[in-house]
């Protein structure tokens, strides 16, 4: 950690300002109102500000200079943010932000442009304001006078001790500067019973033979300048006799005094600066402090920046663990070698364990995505002159990092949808007595091993006949077909449908919900619509919560092994003679409910007989309940992930394979395409006994 | 060797406050704002605090202040960070009970020259 660059960090920590910066901005532009907005706007600019001109940054630093200046008035609530203020403002975030990681694209030009709209919204031309100022060095104009040293009187605010400064440092960094004669004054020292034991009550006398500044002198008493009275004077006439010295100081040799500090000195001030602390510390009872929480803070924030493909590099490896670990619970399994028995139990507790450990380390929020699309919402909602209110829920849900890339583009689609088909224009809300105000909710929230993220709009829900005439247009469906509006509202996820009557820069061009649809099913993910008409539409992502190792159940079907994702199952029972018997109708009783069941059996064409008894596995995808009829239930199994090749592809019943303990490949199966095999088995029956 | 507590919620002035002091013998401990920087002075004996100002949950000032209550950070030095040349927040801060200031932008040189200043090994 030490060793990183801290420009480098910078960067990173810019970017992440800039986030905040923004997110500001655009809650700016809805409560213009809120202290807190602003403060927070104003401490990230003046962080970028501070920071940039620590690392070079020098153009960052004073055009953010000018930027801080132009916002102060905001901040003083002398002007209120408005619209045409945000936007510029935001401009010169993106020009702040371009200037940091991409230098070569940027224009002086454009920065003052920016700046003169800044200043034009502000109305107050400060071009005279400085670029950040360097700190004073000790560049003054020296005090030409060459005299034999200086005659010090030093006398310090008697409470000087509290704020932590020291009389004694700032005594020997003055015999640094030279050979000095420092004598102590006691007059104003008090009688031990008035003393009190955290002031300082002793004055100093020095004679210092150097030549030296006054800002040299200055320099060493920079900090305390306001707490102590100093009389300086040249010293250059004759040494005149020290008052009664009680310590005699001077090394008469004129030589460094830095290695001779002083010792004497300490003797009479030891006990002013000693004792504040044996008085104080029975102060500290009647206000204890709340340990345990502060404790419980300091755990909370200690926080490590690892690049992100250390991250997938380590995954890989405890997903090639995983596998190894399987094949030693087997050997150790086919042996009768104990203590191998108990190290292969051992290294299979720690490997689970390091294996939920590094998924938790995986485990971004949500909240990070979600701030992106407040510019898109932001943007939108202005180029289209929809007004749309932005709200997300859920920020601290938390997902795989690899999901949440992945996730960007799909919500991109699905919220421009949102805004460019859902969200009326404003005039026709208006005459539905809506609001004209749109509103577009993004929300993310745990659901047992999924997560689930919704799209909702409150605009003018799907137009399902023009999306049935779509699709017959499209010979996707005949005329006169029936199908319930749900069944309707998939052709949506058809490639190259898109029902938009003109074609916008936004939305309808072809790639659409079909690529949404794909790219969630690669995440193991489903997506589902629903629609009210005239109240809007929501469109449900559920996805699992990481992408690379999952818990399976292991089944044996035939000779082949199976994996079910165990956050699909939910119970497994024995079938029994009675839905043996029921065969043909594949319903089975499950306490009352009737479950369809689909015998894997057949499915996966198996050949040799069945096991006696066989075994039911109720899976569900939300609503849906299926039992899938296996020969064996074999167990629990942490199954690494690894797709399937493209020739694969069009195998929909398998989501993927993982590796066994010995080494041969299961199959794991597709629980939302089992499902939905099996319901249209149901309906097939369903229409056959209708016929 | 000196056990240094920087507070900033800037990672890159605390990871510039590290490379400086910590090569030059001294212990550095961090903290990302006021109440995370009070927690780690209550936790353990300090030899100085380098603060900013402008921060989250609980600003320098206020840090400035509930350090002066602390028996354990009795006569320990506390220097702010700040890029303000005006006096105004340096009185401040002084009065709240600081020791002394660094301006930002500093180079390690200046900030070598005031934990010099303030720390005694």
């Amino acid at each position: 950690m030490s060793a990183m660059d801290p420009t480098e960090v910078f960067r990173q920590e810019a970017s992440e300002l800039f986030e905040v910066l923004e997110g500001a901005l655009l809650d700016l532009g809805q409560r213009p109102d809120d202290r807190e907005l602003v403060d927070s706007a104003f401490r990230a600019l003046h962080t970028i500000k501070g920071s940039g001109a620590m690392f070079g940054f020098d153009k960052v630093a004073s055009f953010t200079h000018e930027f801080e200046t132009a916002f102060d008035r905001v901040r003083k609530g002398e002007i209120k943010p408005t619209q045409e203020l945000i936007s510029v403002a935001l401009a010169a975030k993106d020009y702040i932000r371009a200037l940091i990681e991409d230098p070569q694209s940027t224009d002086d030009i454009i920065g003052e442009a920016i700046l003169d709209d800044l200043k034009r919204f502000v109305s107050a031309d400060r071009s005279d304001a400085p670029v950040v100022e360097i700190a004073e060095a000790a560049s003054l104009a020296p005090a030409g006078s060459k005299q034999a040293g200086w005659h010090l009187y030093l006398e310090f605010e008697s409470h000087i001790l509290r704020n932590g400064s020291n009389p004694l440092d700032l005594l020997e960094d003055l015999c640094k500067l030279g050979p000095c004669f420092v004598v102590p004054v006691t007059d104003g020292v008090p009688f031990l019973d008035e003393m009190e034991p955290e002031d300082c009550y002793l004055k100093w006398d020095v004679k210092l033979h150097a030549a030296c500044d006054k800002d040299a002198i200055d320099d060493v008493f920079m900090f305390v300048q306001d707490e102590l009275k100093l009389t300086l004077s040249p010293l250059e006439h004759v040494e005149p006799p020290a008052p009664a010295p009680l310590f005699q100081l001077l090394d008469e040799e004129p030589g460094p005094m830095a290695e001779t500090p002083v010792p004497p000195v300490e003797l009479p001030a030891a006990p002013v600066a000693d004792q504040p602390v044996a008085k104080s510390e029975p102060k500290s009872e009647p206000r204890p402090e709340p340990k345990p929480e502060a404790k419980r803070e300091e755990r909370g924030i200690a926080t490590v920046r690892v690049q992100a493909e250390r991250l997938d590099e380590l995954m890989d490896r405890v997903g090639e663990l995983v596998i190894a670990q399987a094949r030693l619970t087997q050997l150790a399994a086919s042996g009768s070698d104990l203590s191998i028995k108990m190290i292969a139990e051992e290294i299979e507790r720690l490997a689970s364990s390091l294996r939920d450990t590094t998924i938790g380390a995986r485990m971004v929020p949500i909240g990070s995505l979600f701030g992106r699309f407040r510019r898109l919402v932001h943007d939108l909602s202005r180029d289209l002159s929809k007004p749309v209110e932005f709200v997300t829920t859920g920020e601290d849900t938390e997902l795989d990092k690899t999901m949440i890339e992945c996730l960007a583009d799909p919500l991109v689609h699905l919220i421009r949808n949102a805004i460019d088909h859902g969200i009326e224009d404003t005039a026709t809300r208006a005459a539905n007595g809506k609001a004209e105000q749109g509103r577009i909710e993004l929300a993310a929230v745990h659901s047992g091993a999924q997560v689930l993220v919704t799209v909702k709009d409150n605009g003018g829900g799907l137009n399902t006949a023009r999306i049935r005439a779509k699709a017959e247009e499209q010979g996707l469906i005949a005329a006169g077909a029936v199908l319930t509006d749900h069944e309707i509202h998939q052709f949506l996820f058809h490639p190259g449908f898109s029902t938009a009557q003109t074609i916008s820069a936004l939305s309808g061009r072809g790639v659409g919900m079909d690529v949404v649809k794909r790219t969630i099913e690669n995440m193991r993910g489903t997506i589902d619509l629903s629609t009210r008409p005239g109240q809007g539409t929501t469109v449900t992502l559920r996805l699992p919560l990481t992408l690379a190792i999952i818990e399976g159940l292991l089944i044996r079907v035939g000779e082949g092994r199976y994996i079910i994702p165990l956050s699909a199952v939910e119970e497994c029972v024995e079938l029994t003679a009675e839905d043996e018997r029921s065969r043909g109708r594949n319903f089975l009783n499950v306490r009352g409910n009737l479950v369809p069941f689909l015998r894997l059996r057949e499915i996966m064409s198996s050949s040799g007989s069945p096991d006696k008894h066989q075994k039911t596995i109720i899976i569900s995808t939300g609503e849906s309940r299926v039992g899938l009829v296996a020969d064996q239930i074999i167990g629990n199994h942490q199954t690494v992930i690894k797709s399937l090749s493209k020739l694969h592809s069009d195998v929909t019943i398998f989501s993927g394979a993982t590796i066994l303990g010995d080494g041969t490949a299961a199959l794991i199966l597709d629980v939302a395409q089992l499902v939905s095999l099996a319901q249209s088995k149901v309906e097939k029956q369903h229409i056959n006994e209708a016929a | 060797m000196a056990t240094i507590l920087t507070v900033d919620d800037s990672p890159s002035i605390r990871q510039m406050i590290k490379v400086v002091l910590e090569p030059a013998g001294h212990n550095v401990i961090e903290a990302g704002d006021g109440a995370q920087g009070l927690a780690k002075a209550q936790a353990g004996k300090l030899d100085l605090v380098i603060t900013d100002l402008n921060m989250p949950v609980m600003n320098g000032l206020e840090l400035i202040r509930a350090l002066r209550k602390l028996p354990s950070a009795v006569g320990m030095p506390i220097v702010f960070l700040t890029t303000e040349s005006n006096d105004t927040v340096k009185q401040e801060a002084k009065s709240a009970g600081a020791t002394g200031w660094i301006t930002k932008p500093f180079k390690p040189e200046q900030l070598l020259a005031v934990v010099g200043k303030l720390v005694r090994t």
